[in-house]
């Protein structure tokens, strides 16, 4: 669920960029009139023609993007048109429409986690590998419910004007004794706790499954220092206010912080790296071509274009050959970014995530 | 029914007709869900009377609805009984003063408070700056911090509801006592304090249970700090997906207050209010 989140905050940082004239007029306008009439028309069970592939993904600014990204490089070589759905493909709605029969979305864009839920239940077809071509994408994200789209990671961001050295590790954001001051962390579980782990010391290898005990008690003496964020603004908005000195946020805000006042920053360090994922509703209306649409998706020029739009990160590690060096700074899959970033386990959040995360709130609320 | 009270009665039915499909149909079909999902029974009411976090989620929520009930009752009636005594000119400047906030979103007032709260905020700021305190309080993201903005959000209501109730109390008997000798203080202990119970009685009732469903206010100025009953329910219902749990407790939650408000209807305090108009 927690790329749910990233990814409808995706769509509003490209609104922001927008604001501050990084994304032109007329491709704005066409995302906002997409949106009206993504409302006012949802495609309806009438409307899913054989001949037309239609995505759902959180809406905003990302409908414009996705259709450049990954929209208009397939409708030019097939002559098939791709329909973007901002109506937000939560496991919910998906399960909703597949009961019903009533499935109108080819392909949604959703976590590694929501797949693997949304497969287990009987829910999406699995991706076909027989049109979808595997290696198109990095190691493990290519999973038999999902092939993740882009990905992103949690960093640690932090204000390097009020402290004096540069933290380095989640380790240093335990410190309160070298680095004072409150930090931020998440409210939402995926890539919290294994923070708090490394920083305990536990190696990479050895996160999963998560020693939960183990974590609040490390957690616990920092809780007074901290400030949970809920959407990726507000994570953003406390560095801006100057409530905090550090926070574990998701990259894309903490590149909005910095290039906004450098003195805000952050390391890749032991960066949390998650993936999303095209997962496809079990009887849905163009069929097996959607996997044709699907492999289109992992072409990295398309990718390309959804970085710099949105700060999504190519799944296609060809894409790296044709990044510039501003393109590298900001993509978590980076070698010299990835060297210590620990890929998050959809598997174990498909498993636990619901109990996790009521236990998480329980004990930052009491 | 004469034809005109038929008319009348007919004028009623579209209201009652999107009342029932909009509110009505949707509050069963919550109820159903809190007995059939994930399976039939009554699990879900089980577990929710066995959690011990749901329990600390419950005691929270009524801890904050309490404390922000009394102040804002208390601070209410400070208002409305100057209300009450002003000239009829500075009257309506102060009802204004009174409205205002109606006109502001609950989330703007919300992000308005941390502005004002925040550790660098302008309280802070002014405090350390004039060299009264030497570190910054802890003002926001906490417990206070929700309750000052749930206050200020109920002041409004409970305002009203009071002055209308302290207005239509008759003069005459404040001069009865004054003439009989009784002191400011006895005036007001004994007089005004009586007469206003219907109205300290309904504006309780209507902060309690406004309160105990409050959802922006405590969720942005607690992030996370401080949860409550019906943010407790939103994360049941999108993220987590255990919408049993969080239909049985909306259904619990609907139950408390409409035994709230019946007991409170038995009270000659409140039926008192609720008839005042028909004197």
């Amino acid at each position: 669920m927690s790329s749910n989140r990233f990814g409808q905050d995706a769509a509003l940082i490209a609104i922001e960029k927008f604001k501050s004239g990084r994304i032109d007029r007329r491709s704005f306008l066409t995302a906002m009139a997409g949106l009206g009439l993504a409302v006012a028309m949802r495609p309806g069970a009438a409307s899913a023609e054989a001949n037309e592939i239609v995505v759902c993904n959180w809406g905003g600014a990302a409908l414009d993007a996705f259709q450049k990204a990954y929209g208009e490089p397939f409708t030019k070589k097939s002559s098939i048109p791709v329909v973007i759905d901002g109506a937000g493909p939560e496991t919910g709605a998906i399960r909703a429409m597949v009961d019903s029969k009533n499935v109108t979305w080819d392909a949604t864009d959703g976590g590694m986690t929501d797949a693997l839920v949304l497969g287990k239940g009987g829910y999406v077809e699995p991706i076909d590998y027989s049109i979808v071509d595997k290696s198109l994408v990095g190691d493990g994200l290519a999973a038999e419910f999902g092939i993740c789209n882009y990905t992103y990671s949690n960093v640690l961001a932090y204000d390097s004007k009020k402290l004096s050295t540069a933290p380095s590790s989640w380790a240093d954001f335990f410190d309160l004794e070298k680095f004072p001051g409150k930090r931020t962390m998440c409210k939402w579980i995926q890539g919290q706790l294994e923070a708090v782990l490394l920083a305990d010391g536990v190696k990479p290898q050895d996160i999963y499954p998560l020693d939960v005990d183990r974590a609040f008690k490390k957690l616990e003496p920092l809780l007074p220092n901290l400030i949970f964020w809920e959407s990726g603004a507000q994570s953003q908005q406390l560095f801006r206010d100057g409530e905090v000195v550090m926070g574990n946020i998701w990259h894309t805000r903490a590149n909005l912080l910095r290039k906004e006042n450098p003195q805000f920053t952050w390391t890749w360090n032991n960066n949390l790296m998650f993936a999303s994922a095209w997962s496809v509703p079990k009887g849905n209306p163009a069929g097996k071509k959607v996997f044709d649409f699907i492999n289109s998706s992992m072409e990295p020029e398309g990718q390309i274009t959804l970085l710099r739009i949105m700060g999504n990160g190519p799944s296609n590690p060809k894409a790296l050959a044709l990044m510039t060096e501003e393109d590298k700074a900001v993509y978590s899959l980076a070698p010299e970014n990835a060297k210590t970033g620990l890929k998050i386990s959809a598997q174990y959040y498909a498993d636990n995530e619901a109990a996790l995360q009521n236990k998480f709130l329980d004990f930052i609320s009491s | 029914m004469s034809s005109f009270q038929r008319w009348a009665f007919g004028l009623t039915v579209p209201a009652a007709l999107l009342t029932i499909c909009l509110y009505v149909v949707p509050i069963l079909q919550v109820l159903a869900l809190s007995f059939t999902e994930p399976t039939f029974g009554f699990g879900n009411y089980v577990e929710m009377f066995g959690s011990a976090a749901i329990g600390r989620v419950v005691r929270t929520t009524m801890i904050v609805s309490a404390v922000t009930t009394v102040l804002t009752i208390v601070m209410s009636y400070a208002v409305a009984f100057a209300l009450v005594h002003m000239r009829p000119a500075a009257r309506r400047v102060a009802l204004f003063m009174v409205m205002v906030p109606f006109w502001v979103s609950v989330l703007v007032r919300a992000f308005a408070w941390i502005t004002i709260l925040r550790r660098n905020g302008v309280l802070n700021s002014a405090l350390v700056g004039s060299g009264a305190i030497a570190e910054p309080l802890e003002l926001v993201y906490n417990q206070f911090g929700v309750i000052v903005g749930m206050v200020h959000y109920m002041m409004p209501f409970a305002i009203l509801l009071l002055y209308a109730n302290l207005s239509e109390i008759d003069p005459r008997i404040i001069q009865a006592a004054r003439s009989l000798g009784a002191r400011p203080v006895t005036i007001f202990t004994r007089v005004w304090l009586p007469l206003s119970l219907p109205g300290l009685a309904i504006a309780s009732l209507f902060i309690v249970i406004f309160s105990l469903g409050f959802l922006v206010t405590p969720a942005i100025l607690g992030a996370g700090r401080v949860l409550m009953v019906a943010e407790y329910i939103s994360v049941q219902i999108s993220s987590t997906l255990r919408w049993g749990v969080a239909t049985a407790l909306s259904t619990t939650l609907l139950l408390v207050v409409g035994v709230l408000v019946a007991v409170a209807a038995r009270s000659p305090a409140l039926r008192a209010a609720f008839e005042g108009g028909r004197r």
